[in-house]
């Protein structure tokens, strides 16, 4: 070989190897941005500050059972998993391939083997006993202090609640005797510092009831009864959602949980069963009442409204319209501050952000004045009475119902006029 | 220059012609004409076809033609597949006029007979080795015919063998299911295992005459119709004529004195010699007196008996008409359990409801309820 002929080799190798580093850094630069934006996007999520349903803030001790579990749990898969991709980094980087003989091929080592199986048991079995005990503790009905039903269907929950052979609702003793139990839909109120079972089942498709801040999720399945329990020590609202695919508007079924202490959830008792008020003779409210006999009474219950024309108990018959059987009960519809399944405010955003974010000792008395007309969302409820199926998709084309023989999922289009549409918000604002 | 067959046929035609234009001109007639034209022209076309052929005679000294003249070509072996096909399409003019289950058979017989027909002539023409065909046909053809023979096969021993079943009396049925049929199959498969040597007709034999005793007795069996079947009737069907009570009916015998564990209720009532009382799952109390239960949903309601006595279990519920309606369990014995389904569709605030009575779980001759309040 020439002299010339090395002398060229020996460029070209150190051009390629130069080329090559190049490469590598570049690549080496790609991968860490790579690996830091995701990191970073990884985290920053974590710093949301509006996150009304985060799992990480209990607001109850069920919630808190779960919390004391999952943090451990989470550390030490944390841990294991740091150790584990440590090990494979080092492995990958420094036994790559380079050209190298293979290495001596270990078989059958095993006290080796025994270390893999007991690592992973141990740790194992120290996760399971302490799951196992907060699971059998979520289950724990001994200590139920108040029995609410609930019941899923597409696509909003209802609530009834049980009355106690002494005829008081969650221990507490309402003032008025009423013909009916409370039955509500959207938001769950509960008093603080209580047990409250839930029993629940579902209508129609599997459901799946779920208040991060308050407790675990518990599937409600049609024919069944299952049981969740909630309680929490802070006043306040918690947010949930369905979280079994339940149909067209899985996502707009949400719902809520209103914590209120003791003297006002008493008062909330008090005004659920308060006899109904007709309105005032000649106003726009009134003229509302008709037309919601008219429009809306088929499916929704309005607990004591008599109808003026003939002085006959006004009673729905959902399950003659609806799949399900059944249509929120609006008989305080305005006492709550959120309609169709807990998905739009019946609050605007200034009056929202006053009642969700008060303190614990103001919250009460700020939601039981429940929606007044100056707070009214009217937008989202307009848009709803026009048209319903257009605002949150359901299954209310009548030329599309064979399936489910004729009977809509969820609120039709009932063609009303701006007019009627007055006239029932007028009404509506009176139902609290 | 014509064959002696050619000149027969064009005799023939001729004669035909004059026949037709005879028959034209003198007696008149289109169908006659028309028929006569037909014949005519068919035989003109034959004596043709028989001319260019030359009478499909073979010169005694062209040895080429020993094996390459048509005459020489192995003859197609006989098919029975054009006669099934032709059945299939009687089956289908039949259906037309009948019934359409008979042109969807024809129509299934055609298809299967003509892919049959078809893929028999693909065979023979493979080559001149019949075996070699035979072979080429079956490596295709047994996959699709021998699940299809084996399906309906077991399908007409069933349905022959349930006609008998259907056909005699229910403990004969029971005989036959458990003791004639399984002595049979035992019989039979002892005769194959003990006589290894057992010819293959033999064996045929034997199962044909099996086969055919069973057509038979099918036959016999569905022509006579089936035994009379008594139909029971449920405890819905007596709650229907209001005789939910005490006494005993027919849905009382042989009830099941029992329910699955698994069973999930909305409430468990029972009835002791305190009365009525309830539990509720999840809940570790005795109730009484008042019950709630949502609407327009199944509430399953377990119902356990600890007295001595037999008892029926009643849930009051209301017609639309404001009437009352009771649905009822069977007659519970001594610690026995049944279950009740029970779905309002109305509050019981509802006047219609309260007109009836209201809803209420009792008891056939007991004075105690429980009310059921439905929000």
């Amino acid at each position: 070989m020439s002299h010339e002929k090395v002398h060229y080799r020996t460029i070209c190798n150190s051009e390629r190897a130069t080329s090559s580093l190049e490469n590598m850094s570049s690549r080496l630069f790609r991968v860490a941005t790579t690996v830091a934006g995701v990191a970073a996007t990884t985290v920053l999520a974590g710093c949301a500050s509006d996150a009304p349903q985060d799992t990480w803030k209990p607001a109850g001790p069920n919630a808190q059972k779960i919390q004391d579990l999952q943090w451990p749990i989470f550390l030490t898969a944390g841990i294991v998993g740091v150790i584990v991709m440590a090990f494979i980094a080092f492995c990958v980087v420094k036994y790559r391939d380079r050209g190298q003989a293979i290495p001596d091929q270990a078989h059958g080592k095993a006290w080796l083997e025994y270390l893999f199986i007991a690592i992973p048991a141990v740790i194992l079995t120290a996760i399971a006993i302490p799951t196992v005990g907060v699971v059998m503790a979520l289950n724990d009905t001994d200590d139920t202090e108040c029995v609410i039903n609930v019941t899923g269907q597409q696509w909003w929950w209802e609530y009834d609640y049980e009355v106690g052979a002494d005829g008081t609702i969650c221990g507490y003793a309402p003032s008025e005797v009423a013909a009916s139990p409370i039955i509500t839909s959207g938001q769950l109120v509960i008093p603080a510092d209580t047990k409250v079972l839930l029993r629940g089942t579902s209508r129609d498709v599997i459901h799946s009831y779920w208040i991060p801040r308050l407790n675990g999720k518990r599937d409600m399945v049609p024919g069944r009864v299952h049981f969740l329990r909630l309680e929490s020590d802070t006043p306040g609202i918690y947010a949930g959602q369905c979280t079994e695919f339940c149909g067209l508007s899985h996502a707009n079924m949400r719902m809520e949980t209103v914590v209120l202490e003791s003297a006002h959830f008493q008062q909330w008792i008090d005004n659920e069963l308060e006899p109904y008020q007709a309105p005032a003779e000649g106003g726009l409210a009134a003229e509302g009442e008709t037309t919601f006999i008219a429009q809306c009474s088929r499916c929704h219950q309005v607990n004591g409204l008599v109808d003026p024309g003939n002085g006959n108990l006004v009673v729905s018959y959902p399950d003659q319209f609806v799949y399900s059987g059944a249509a929120p009960n609006l008989t305080n519809f305005l006492g709550r501050n959120t309609f169709a399944g807990a998905t739009w405010d019946l609050l605007t955003p200034e009056c929202r952000t006053d009642v969700w974010e008060s303190s614990p000792e103001e919250f009460g008395d700020k939601y039981l004045a429940g929606v007044s007309q100056d707070c009214l969302n009217e937008i989202d409820l307009r848009e709803w009475l026009r048209n319903a199926p257009a605002k949150k998709p359901m299954y209310a084309d009548p030329a599309m119902l064979e399936q489910s023989d004729g009977k809509v999922r969820g609120m039709p289009y009932l063609g009303l006029s701006e007019d009627q549409i007055d006239q029932l918000i007028a009404y509506l604002l009176e139902r609290k | 220059m014509f064959t002696t067959g050619s000149k027969l046929l064009f005799g023939a035609s001729g004669a035909s012609l004059v026949g037709t234009l005879l028959y034209g001109i003198l007696v008149g007639g289109i169908m006659g004409t028309v028929g006569l034209v037909s014949l005519t022209t068919g035989l003109i076309f034959i004596a043709g076809i028989n001319a260019f052929i030359r009478d499909a005679n073979v010169a005694s000294d062209d040895v080429s033609q020993f094996s390459g003249s048509a005459a020489a070509a192995p003859r197609p072996a006989s098919s029975v597949w054009p006669l099934v096909v032709a059945v299939g399409g009687a089956l289908i003019a039949l259906g037309v006029v009948i019934h359409e289950v008979l042109t969807i058979t024809g129509l299934v017989v055609v298809l299967a007979a003509s892919a049959e027909w078809l893929l028999q002539g693909w065979a023979e023409s493979a080559s001149s080795d019949e075996s070699h065909n035979s072979e080429v046909r079956g490596r295709l053809a047994y996959t699709a015919e021998m699940p299809v023979a084996a399906a309906i096969g077991l399908g007409l021993i069933v349905f022959m063998f349930s006609r008998v079943m259907l056909g005699v009396p229910t403990k004969a049925s029971t005989i036959i299911a458990f003791s004639v049929v399984a002595t049979i199959v035992l019989i039979a498969g002892a005769m194959i295992s003990r006589a290894r040597s057992m010819s293959a007709p033999r064996m045929f034999g034997l199962f044909a005459v099996v086969s055919a005793v069973l057509l038979a007795g099918g036959a016999v069996a569905g022509f006579n119709g089936e035994r009379e079947i008594k139909e029971h009737k449920t405890t819905a069907y007596y709650a229907e004529l209001d005789k939910c009570g005490e006494k005993e009916i027919s849905a009382d015998e042989h009830a099941s004195q029992t329910v699955a564990g698994k069973a999930n209720s909305s409430a468990e009532v029972t009835l002791d010699e305190n009365g009525l009382s309830y539990t509720r799952p999840g809940l570790n109390m005795v109730q009484s007196g008042v019950i709630q239960l949502p609407r327009s949903n199944a509430n399953n309601i377990l119902f356990r008996n600890e007295t001595s006595e037999p008892r029926r279990f009643i849930a009051e519920m209301a017609n639309v008409d404001g009437s009352p309606a009771r649905i009822c369990t069977a007659l519970v014995e001594e610690g026995g359990v049944q279950l009740l389904t029970v779905n309002y569709s109305a509050p019981s605030f509802d006047p219609v409801v309260e007109e009836s009575g209201g809803y209420s779980f009792v008891v056939a001759g007991l004075d105690d309820r429980i009310e059921v309040i439905v929000p």
